[in-house]
């Protein structure tokens, strides 16, 4: 009786996160992190690249890391950094792959054009203005895995 | 007034005199080379302040003739800036291999494009060039250019053009391989701005990447751009 008593609740909260599950990006209610204006930018057809944009914040108390990323519709995911080194008196923009973006407990992310972000490399679907991408990232400590479906936009959406 | 002075000036001492003469015509000369000048650096510092309040693009004050690039487009055929005299011209240096800076550039060129009033359209014209020759051939640019906007037009060209005119608008661009292993897999680091090229064929302002992002600003700079002589 009493088994059947946890039981029903678990379900209870299964269906919840089930239903909250539904909308998108999927961050479930206790995370230790909150996913917000999450895109990715259309590019041409010719284009083996992109970028995906979003503001993730650390609501826990430890600092949170960035690792890894993952999407089914290309062949590596990596977090990168824009670089912007003064020549001659003008500013260089480059990008650079890191190991790991950081997160501090109670701080945000901004991955955002000309800022940080993450490569999409070797695209074997082409993302049109208005798909839906699937986009896994992975966060350190742990194996802490979220899965994500990010609006596809031709243009910054403000 | 000044008569009587030096008449007493002349009593007392008749050389003093003609030396006094001298010195208040050097005195009246001097003033009024000074007031000259005032008024001249005043002028200069008003026509400089009007320039600095009225774009929202770094300016180039005087503006300079525009370097007149020789490049391939993207259907394969010869292309020089001064086709285009009458238009407004805004083209920036990238590479279509690029996944964020340069679709970003050409994002906000197609929102600042798409910002102009309907008859301004044919009036303005919006280039890429790209700084990546050996992979951007003209096929390569003809489908990722005009993807942003079908009017905007892709260039490129051997390595020795597109260093000349990255050179004349003082564009910087270099490779950056991550492996050996695949020669073809590199980045290219860029200055990433866009210049703005009057209907006479001036260079008048530059952009960075940031200020990109505000295209209503830039449709003013356009806008004004098109009533040239400023």
């Amino acid at each position: 009786m009493k088994r059947s008593w946890k039981f029903n609740i678990h379900c209870f909260l299964l269906t919840l996160f089930a239903l909250s599950a539904s909308a998108q990006p999927v961050v479930p209610d206790n995370s230790p992190l909150k996913i917000e204006k999450a895109w990715i930018q259309a590019v041409p057809e010719v284009s083996d690249a992109t970028a995906a944009y979003m503001r993730i914040t650390n609501l826990s108390a430890s600092p949170l890391r960035l690792t890894d990323a993952y999407s089914p519709v290309a062949t590596t995911v990596e977090p990168m950094i824009t670089t912007r080194k003064a020549h001659d008196g003008q500013e260089i923009m480059g990008m650079q792959s890191v190991k790991e973006l950081l997160i501090p407990p109670g701080s945000s992310l901004e991955l955002k054009p000309g800022g940080d972000h993450l490569m999409i490399m070797g695209l074997s679907v082409h993302p049109n203005e208005g798909d839906l991408i699937k986009l896994t990232i992975r966060f350190a400590p742990g194996e802490q895995k979220f899965d994500l479906e990010v609006p596809v936009y031709k243009e910054e959406p403000k | 007034m000044s008569e009587t002075i030096s008449d007493n000036e002349q009593n007392v001492e008749p050389v003093v005199s003609s030396a006094g003469i001298n010195r208040r015509l050097f005195i009246a000369a001097a003033s009024l080379a000074l007031a000259l000048l005032v008024g001249f650096l005043f002028s200069r510092y008003s026509a400089y302040r009007n320039v600095q309040e009225s774009f929202y693009g770094q300016a180039l004050v005087p503006a300079q003739e525009a370097f007149d690039f020789h490049l391939v487009d993207q259907d394969g055929n010869p292309f020089r800036l001064s086709q285009l005299r009458g238009k407004v011209v805004l083209f920036s240096f990238g590479f279509t291999h690029c996944p964020n800076v340069c679709p970003t550039t050409l994002s906000d060129l197609a929102k600042v494009y798409h910002s102009l009033p309907e008859n301004d359209l044919q009036r303005v014209q919006v280039l890429f060039v790209s700084v990546d020759p050996r992979r951007d051939r003209p096929d390569v640019m003809k489908k990722y250019v005009p993807y942003f906007d079908k009017s905007f037009i892709g260039l490129t060209g051997s390595e020795p053009q597109i260093a000349e005119a990255a050179k004349a608008y003082g564009a910087f661009y270099e490779i950056a391989q991550d492996s050996a292993e695949k020669p073809d897999n590199y980045s290219v680091n860029h200055s990433a701005f866009t210049y703005l090229i009057t209907p006479s064929g001036k260079w008048k302002l530059i952009y960075n990447f940031d200020q990109l992002s505000d295209p209503k600003k830039i449709v003013q700079d356009i806008e004004q751009a098109l009533r040239e002589p400023f």
